[in-house]
């Protein structure tokens, strides 16, 4: 056979596929051309008569052909109408594949959190549960008889060891290690003696931001970054506004308050009809935690925050009990997917 | 701390500022505003001055009064049981529809047979107090129908204040005045302190000894004698109310007046009862025992201090007096009167181990202001002369060991503005802090110099003066400018990430995350597993025996959750945790590691149309072993396998050991019955833990990409029936081992027992792939391959092929 009567044969075999009428007739057209005993997988067997010169080119045209052949058989077939006897397919019949899981609405919150603080230049640092008493207290900058070295308020391991009560002795960790600037948040378990309420927990967790550097950081800064957090969280029309309040490692201190996401600020049952929602405690770093670590306190400015995670998750879903967070009921957890 | 607004306006002029704009602006300078109330009488409609015209018995009732009152317009009926009624005075009357305390409104009504048109009132009944001996008695200038509220004083608002722990001055109606000064620019008016002093000299009439300055900086005392004691006057006593505190007479009542109005607390001893007049202040010794006033007998230790007479203590310093020296109502015409400052952690430490909390405990253990305890004592004095006369020894013992001079602080102003990122003028600043009390002392360019008055003891260095700049200044005017974010590079969270991998991992293939505590009780521990109970890390503190034990395991808890769900009818439960758990190493230090528990019950490897045939066990540790195949996977950890192991929490040969290329990382395994049953759990509970770090290691770990393979693969299908001792392990160990080229994969596809097998027996169904590097296969060398493959199962492991 020649490459001209192949061409010819090509057209010849679309000729009869373009007039078969339905799928009843396209089976003859297969067989004839596709099927075991078909014309192409002859035309294949002969290739080695082709004289050698034409062989690839041959073969070439021969594969096309067939897959030219098999593309629009393809195509007539799935137009082609169903028989009158199958069974249609039932789409309302649910799909079949395995379920996710859902994330825990804490670590949805940290994650969260992270995740915008990471877009802010923020790394997320890390630290133990078990903490010494300098890094929970005194590098903080904690008087010795603040109440919040209490046994009534603190787990005491000992008389220099503890479950840390804050997430900022990590912040103790990082900068005892690493010279400024350091830009971290810090997400983690905390351990407080309170008695379990519907918005206290013994075990809790926090997050908390610290920024130092060499070049001058303000008050403003913190804002910016806290505002910028605000939108991203809960919404961007969000706000924030700033109270003073005591910290014993931040000078000045301020307790942030945003916006409420859910009235706008006019006033609703979220908010206690005040508009504002308190989420954060911050601050400028005090020089004597500077001091305390190492740091020369002339030549560094920075400013450090924190925020409960469980409040947050409380606020953002509107969870109106703590401990529905540790109850593990997948009916509460399901929702959260 | 509750005050009330029309006691702090006497020293701080308050005009031109609604109760908002007050609360507003404490709230906006750092102090929270946790209430406002308000009290005293405020209902005006059918509330008038009522004139008692008549008053008789009740016919019916022997407490009972009729009597007829004049309302300004009309003579009411009105039926009145107060025992002090009579006709011609003046009373507060409540007419028909009047709103009472509780809210509703006064109706007409029928006692004992007569009609009573209104009520006439006690204070209790108008909000007024919690009296309910009598009537009101209203003085008699007022004309009957005159509206009640003109009659009565007029009604006050009492803020509720949270005082953060750093502003002990704060803790005193005058330091709320002087915040309110620096605010509104306006002066504090501090009030006279000036009484003759026409007694004897103090040194005749008593002596102070203080043997610990370092625990009491400073001691004043002054004498008073001949004064009448009673109740104090009742102004006072109702400050004193307001504030919560009992009106006890006149020399107790004007002690807390003076502690509440400035903050230094106050005691007076019965001079009489002091023995030789002679007050020492000394630790007390150890085991010393004293009775407080209210009536507990203390046991000392000698780092308490205690103020005492030569016999005996007589007070635990600035805590609690004792019983001794007790002044009572009347009980004496004489008082030695103490002003003292105690070191506020010594106070803290007595108050704490002694378990007892008073208001003056409160304020020392903050510190109060070393300064003040001489104003304080004369301020006492001025107010007891005045309303129980007696005389004044001739000036005062003041036993002062303060630190000479003020402190001075000073304020860099370019530093300020750049801490609070506002650009404030100079003068500004310096207005500010010197509204707050603190002396200009030097000046220049650059820096101002202040010296600190007495009572801020919490401004220390510049960053305290930035604070007050900046809240007085206003925390509002900070602009929210832009943020500043760009990265800082050499720190590391990969750690973290992983975690977060992880978690995304396990929620891909199902599992749902729990969070439990990292504490629970010894006993739920103690179920799970007993073994390591002496190196758990136990609470020296809890808040209940519930959570008494730090967790050394997560599955004690997820299987009580997981147990949980069952018995709620959860069809299928997958749950994971990743947490900590605590142990005390063998030095005995506590430690601390991370961990990942799953757990898994019901046909959770199932798809939906699936979920009623039974869950074998086989079944469950399998799917609990592909979710760590899965993950192990996902995480590049390397080859998970398992190895028969003991585990007191599981079925006896459902434990294994967890081997993360063949390193043991943890247990996985089936519930022991005696951990399902309290959640009638007849179905299997598959369990693993593992450790989290060896699990993590490999995440981010970058191996270099192969080229997909040019030559097709070629499989074969190869179906046996093989003893059931012989493990699906040997058996791929014998295909890899019967030397054939070529061969790239062996994979179970099929497993199954049945009657016509026999018992004893599996049939197996394994793919098994060739491919060559460098050219197709033919059909020919894989047949040999095959061959070889079913000779070696054959010879090795007795298995008998299945044809077809
Ligand atoms: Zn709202």
């Amino acid at each position: 056979m020649t490459l001209a009567e192949l061409d010819v044969l090509r057209e010849q075999s679309l000729a009869e596929l373009r007039a078969a009428a339905d799928a009843a007739a396209l089976e003859p057209v297969r067989i004839r051309y596709l099927g075991r005993n078909g014309q192409i997988p002859a035309l294949m067997k002969q290739l080695k008569d082709v004289p050698a010169a034409d062989r690839p080119e041959f073969g070439r045209r021969a594969n096309a052909w067939r897959a030219e052949l098999e593309a629009a058989l393809a195509g007539r077939q799935t137009v082609a109408a169903p028989r009158e006897d199958a069974v249609p397919f039932d789409p309302t019949l649910p799909g079949r594949w395995h379920t996710l899981g859902t994330m825990h609405p804490i670590s949805r919150v940290i994650e969260e959190v992270c995740r915008i603080f990471n877009r802010l230049g923020f790394v997320v640092a890390d630290g133990p549960d078990i903490e010494t008493r300098f890094n929970n207290f005194t590098a903080l900058n904690t008087p010795a008889h603040h109440p919040s070295l209490d046994e009534t308020d603190t787990f005491w391991l000992g008389a220099d060891q503890l479950l840390r009560t804050q997430t900022s002795p990590v912040q103790i960790r990082v900068m005892t290690s690493q010279k400024p600037p350091v830009r971290i948040v810090t997400p983690g378990r905390c351990y407080r003696r309170d008695t379990t309420d519907a918005t206290h927990s013994a075990n809790f967790h926090q997050i908390e931001g610290l920024y130092v550097d060499t070049r001058p950081v303000s008050l403003a800064d913190l804002k910016a970054t806290l505002a910028c957090f605000a939108r991203e969280m809960m919404g961007p029309s969000v706000g924030v506004r700033f109270r003073p309040h005591f910290f014993p490692f931040t000078e000045p201190s301020v307790e942030v308050d945003f916006s409420c996401h859910v009235c706008g600020g006019s006033g609703c049952r979220v908010c206690k009809q005040s508009g504002w929602i308190e989420i954060a405690g911050a601050g400028m770093i005090d020089p004597r935690v500077y001091q305390l670590i190492g740091y020369n306190p002339e030549e560094v400015y920075g400013y450090a925050f924190g925020m409960g995670v469980e409040r947050i998750a409380m606020i953002r879903y509107g969870i109106t009990d703590i401990r529905h967070l540790y109850e593990n009921d997948v009916r509460f957890l399901g929702q959260f997917a | 701390m509750k005050v009330p607004v029309s006691w702090l306006s006497e020293y701080v002029d308050l005009t031109g500022l609604s109760i908002k704009d007050l609360s507003d602006k404490l709230t906006f300078s750092g102090i929270e505003v946790e209430g406002v109330e308000t009290v005293g009488f405020t209902n005006r409609e059918n509330y008038v001055v009522g004139e008692v015209r008549a008053c008789e018995p009740h016919p019916n009732a022997d407490r009972l009064r009729l009597c007829r009152v004049f309302d300004g317009v009309e003579e009411l009926q009105i039926v009145c049981g107060a025992p002090n009624v009579a006709a011609g005075q003046k009373v507060c009357l409540a007419k028909i529809g009047a709103v009472m305390p509780d809210g509703s409104n006064l109706k007409k009504a029928k006692i004992r047979g007569i009609e009573s048109f209104g009520m006439l009132c006690a204070e209790d009944e108008l909000g007024l107090s919690n009296k309910h001996e009598g009537l009101l008695i209203l003085d008699s200038k007022f004309a009957a129908g005159t509206p009640l509220v003109e009659a009565l004083p007029p009604p006050d608002t009492i803020f509720d204040l949270e005082i953060t722990w750093n502003r002990p001055d704060c803790l005193s109606i005058i330091g709320i005045a002087r915040e309110f000064a620096a605010l509104l620019e306006r002066p504090v008016k501090l009030p006279e302190v000036s009484f003759p002093e026409n007694g004897h000299p103090i040194e005749k009439l008593a002596a102070v000894r203080v043997e610990d300055a370092a625990l009491c900086p400073r001691y004043t005392a002054r004498v008073l004698t001949g004064i009448q004691d009673g109740p104090a006057p009742a102004w006072m006593q109702r400050r004193l109310e307001q504030c919560g505190v009992r009106p006890i007479s006149l020399i107790v009542d004007v002690t807390n007046y003076v502690m509440l109005e400035c903050g230094q607390p106050l005691h007076a001893f019965d001079y009489h009862r002091v023995t030789d007049h002679t007050i020492v202040v000394r630790r007390a010794r150890a085991g010393e025992t004293m009775s407080t006033l209210d009536g507990v007998t203390r046991t000392l230790d000698n780092q308490m201090l205690v103020i005492a007479d030569p016999q005996a203590a007589v007070a635990v310093a600035g805590v609690m007096g004792g019983a001794g020296s007790e002044i009572a109502v009347n009980s004496t015409d004489a008082v030695l009167l103490e002003s003292a400052t105690f070191h506020a952690p010594s106070v803290k430490r007595t108050s704490t181990l002694l378990n007892l909390k008073t208001e003056s405990s409160r304020r020392f253990e903050r510190t109060v202001d070393p300064g003040l305890s001489d104003w304080a004592s004369r301020r006492a004095i001025t107010l007891l002369v005045q309303h129980g006369g007696g005389t004044v020894a001739r000036g005062a013992i003041d036993v002062d060991h303060r630190p000479a001079g003020p402190r001075q602080v000073a304020l860099r102003f370019g530093r300020c503005c750049s801490v609070i990122g506002v650009e404030l003028a100079e003068e500004r600043m310096v207005r500010i802090l010197t509204g707050l009390g603190l002396q200009l002392a030097d000046r220049n360019a650059e820096r101002a110099l202040f010296a600190i008055p007495s009572w801020r003891v919490d401004l220390e260095i510049e960053a305290d003066l930035i604070e007050e700049v900046a809240r007085i200044h206003g925390l509002a005017a900070i602009p929210d400018r832009a943020a500043q974010s760009f990265a800082v590079s050499g720190a590391d969270d990969a750690g973290v990430r992983a975690v977060a991998l992880c978690r995304h991992a396990l929620l891909g293939l199902g599992f749902t995350e729990a969070m439990n505590y990292s504490f629970l009780s010894a006993a739920e521990m103690d179920a799970f597993d007993t073994r390591a109970a002496r190196t758990r890390l136990t609470l020296p503190n809890p808040v209940s025996t519930d959570y008494a034990v730090m967790r050394d395991s997560l599955l004690p808890q997820l299987i009580g959750a997981l147990g949980r769900n069952f018995a709620r009818q959860a069809e299928a439960v997958t749950l994971f945790e990743m947490g900590r758990v605590f142990w005390r190493d063998a030095a005995g230090n506590p430690a601390e590691e991370e961990r990942l528990a799953i757990v898994l019950c019901g046909p959770a490897g199932r798809g939906a149309l699936d979920c009623r045939r039974p869950v074998t066990n086989e079944e469950a540790a399998l799917w609990l072993k592909g979710v760590l195949e899965a993950l192990a996977a996902r995480l590049h950890a390397g080859v998970v396998a398992l190895r028969p192991a003991t585990h007191p929490a599981m079925e006896p040969g459902w434990a294994e050991e967890i081997l993360l290329d063949n390193e043991a990382v943890g247990v996985l395994g089936l519930a022991h019955a005696a951990l399902r049953h309290p959640y009638r759990m007849n179905v299997p509970m598959a369990l693993a833990e593992l450790k989290l770090l060896p699990l993590l290691a490999g995440v981010g770990r970058v191996a270099p990409a192969k080229n997909v393979p040019p030559f097709p693969a070629v499989r074969r299908d190869l179906a046996f029936v093989a003893p059931s001792r012989v493990q699906h392990a040997e058996i791929v160990e014998t295909i890899r081992q019967a030397g054939v080229a070529d061969l790239i994969g062996v994979r179970l596809f099929d497993i199954f027992e049945s009657k016509e097998i026999g018992r004893g027996k599996r049939s197996l169904a394994y793919a098994i792939e060739f491919r060559s590097p460098s050219r197709t296969l033919t059909d020919d060398e894989v047949n040999l391959s095959l061959q070889k493959i079913i000779q070696a199962l054959k010879q090795k492991l007795l298995v008998e092929i299945r044809e077809g």
